[in-house]
């Protein structure tokens, strides 16, 4: 019985979610039919050559990132949180998100600050600059995990490192021009448009390598839902765990705070829903529960973000925001849910 | 034939190394039988804690040795070790939404692979805890749904699920009311004398170790471990080193911690279990002793004291 209405939880949230990845495709500024859209990907066979164009160039790359942001970034909040055994972690705690942030402000900001000049400004330099941010960040979060034995006190330094490096960016955005101000300013409300499919290719890539070490310990994360003592007189290597908890969100929160810029909301709110769904605290659903809502989730958000007046979009970050802090703080009121983490 | 499993020889702890070692433990000598429940008793910081620890193998002992089957618990890689010994631990974490089976079922986490999938053999076993603990009834229900008695028991289910030969269970009963710390500890002792496991308990609770389990340890500040069963402690006046202070001795004849205090000079007759009552009420109330005896008669229940009749012994207390 209990079995059956899971299944049937994830058929209902499979469904929604193949309606709205649809519903994502035909929306736009150029208005494009649900049939067409849905036989156009099956046959091949389009109306009119440009609609062509415009899906398969413009609205699937959007589409299938808005999914892979979605999977990864509810994944890396997931583990965060039981990680941490705290219903506010997220994919940002360990500053990650800051770091990304720092390195894109270095290539955007600290030129102008200086006054030296980057070459051009493209989807692939801000993506190095990114990692490369992210990547130092989780360097140095790397070395106090090696000689903190508390998660929390390793929570705490994630969280400093973030508030430092936000403040340095502060600085380098008050001594900056104007204009590259607004370059920073844009790619800090995040943007799931404007990759190509190679860019595409590299995120999914990216969040098959973060997947696949969280996936490989469920059994772990499961054991640490009663807290480390417990999951260690289980067997659980709790150090090896941490080493592969840094490492994955490290490579799903960085690469995709990379190429999108950052993401609020969906990585702490998404485990919330999945476990409100699932009535479950088994990783084995929540895992696979908290993909797939975190992928609609974020296709729905999209799909917002294009529809007021169709032609200009609104930012995907500030939409995660307005759409979903409202459904949480509802089922937080109604539902308590702090007492049922 | 009782096997000892866990052999502690003049075992030292403590924490800090170098100059700044702070030995909390020294000279232990211990011998943990399976099948049966042993209960560790101590008051509060003499290192109970840490001696938990070191079975855990979560430290190294200073000097001499702790040796479970054979080797030091912190010699074992940490899958042998969670197929020796399971624990239950004073830190109440509990995940309010998960069910009582699936905490039970997580005690199986050793024996699975990563996917955390259980076996047909798995659930066999953790359909064999709920039974032994009697928690079938709770199988669906949530932990944040349960009272602390029952949880305690799921806690109890779930180490025995994970199927050790040792299990430790540091101050199970502290939370819990009397009818439930009696059932707890009748449960454990159940467990150790069926599935022939050896099991430490650290509790407070004196009365209620020395009436279920069938070994004591006693540690006490700065003298060696006493052990033995509960009834030759007592014989031996053993016992009383868990007392430090002379205010309170273990009345033998009661089973139960009493105060020192002194021989009244008033006369009570009666039955003497009533006598102990009325005496011990006059000595709480602080108040003078009547000059006249006192008589307690039976059916119906009367004290006569000074040409008085009382139903109570609070009414005599009053015209004191």
């Amino acid at each position: 019985m209990k079995s059956n209405r899971t299944a049937f939880l994830f058929l209902v949230c499979l469904l929604f979610l193949g309606m709205i990845f649809l519903l994502n495709l035909s929306l736009g500024s150029v208005e494009i039919g649900f049939s067409e859209v849905f036989w156009g990907l099956i046959t091949d066979h389009w109306e009119k050559a440009s609609y062509r164009e415009i899906v398969l160039n413009f609205r699937l790359p959007k589409a299938l990132v808005a999914i892979l942001v979605g999977i990864g970034l509810s994944l890396s909040g997931l583990q965060m949180q039981t990680f941490f055994r705290n219903p506010l972690a997220g994919p940002y705690v360990l500053g990650i998100s800051s770091g990304a942030g720092f390195g894109v402000a270095v290539l955007l900001l600290a030129g102008s600050a200086l006054g030296f000049t980057v070459g051009a400004i493209s989807p692939w330099s801000t993506a190095f600059a990114g990692v490369f941010g992210a990547g130092g960040i989780l360097l140095l979060v790397s070395a106090v995990a090696w000689r903190v034995r508390d998660s929390m006190t390793l929570l705490i330094v994630g969280v400093m490192f973030g508030a430092t490096v936000s403040a340095l960016i502060s600085v380098m955005s008050y001594f900056s021009q104007a204009e590259s101000l607004k370059l920073y300013t844009i790619w800090s409300l995040g943007s799931l448009g404007g990759l190509g499919w190679n860019q595409v290719l590299i995120l999914a890539v990216l969040v098959l390598f973060g997947t696949l070490p969280v996936i490989a310990s469920t059994r772990s994360f499961n054991a640490l839902l009663l807290g480390e003592s417990y999951a260690e007189s289980m067997g659980i290597n709790s150090m090896k765990l941490r080493w592969l908890v840094i490492l994955s969100t490290g490579i799903l929160a960085g690469g995709i705070t990379a190429f999108c810029g950052p993401i609020a909301f969906v990585g702490i709110a998404v485990p919330h829903l999945a476990r409100l769904l699932w009535k479950s605290p088994d990783h084995r659903i929540l895992f696979p529960g908290s993909a797939v809502v975190g992928a609609g989730l974020l296709l729905l958000c999209d799909t917002i973000s294009q529809l007021p007046g169709s032609a200009q979009t609104l930012p995907i970050n500030a939409v995660t925001s307005l759409v979903g802090a409202p459904v949480v703080i509802g089922l937080v009121i109604k539902r308590n849910f702090s007492k049922e983490f | 034939m009782k096997r000892q499993v866990l052999i502690g020889k003049n075992l030292s702890l403590g924490y800090g190394s170098g100059n700044q070692k702070k030995v909390v433990l020294s000279d232990l000598d211990f011998n943990l039988l399976s099948g049966q429940m042993t209960c560790l008793l101590g008051p509060n910081g003499v290192g109970k804690s840490t001696l938990i620890k070191a079975i855990m193998g979560k430290m190294e002992p200073f000097s001499g040795s702790i040796e479970l089957f054979g080797s030091a618990p912190s010699t074992y890689d940490r899958d042998a070790l969670s197929k020796k010994l399971s624990v239950v631990l004073s830190e109440p974490i509990f995940p309010a939404q998960m069910t009582v089976e699936q905490l039970v079922a997580l005690g199986r986490t050793p024996y699975l692979n990563w996917s955390g999938r259980l076996s047909d053999e798995d659930k066999n076993v953790v359909n064999r805890s709920l039974e032994a603990t009697k928690l079938e009834y709770l199988r669906k229900e949530r932990l944040g749904e349960l009272s602390d008695g029952q949880r305690q028991k799921a806690m109890i289910a779930r180490a025995l699920a994970q199927d050790c030969p040792v299990m430790v269970l540091d101050e199970p009963t502290s939370h819990l009311d009397l009818v439930n710390r009696y059932e707890v500890m009748q449960l454990l002792q159940d467990i150790a004398k069926t599935h022939q496991k050896a099991v430490l308990v650290v509790t407070h609770d004196l009365d209620i170790a020395i009436e279920t389990s069938q070994q004591l340890w006693i540690l006490n500040c700065g003298s060696p471990l006493i052990s033995g069963t509960p009834e030759d402690l007592i014989l031996r006046g053993e016992i009383n080193h868990l007392l430090p202070s002379d205010k309170y001795f273990f009345d033998s004849k009661r089973g139960k911690v009493v105060m020192h205090y002194q021989k009244t000079k008033i006369e009570i007759e009666g039955p003497d279990e009533l006598v102990y009552w009325v005496e011990k009420a006059l000595i709480k109330s602080g108040k003078p002793f009547p000059k006249d005896s006192i008589r307690i008669s039976t059916n119906p229940f009367r004290i006569f004291c000074q040409d008085k009749e009382f139903t109570r012994i609070s009414e005599l207390i009053e015209i004191l």
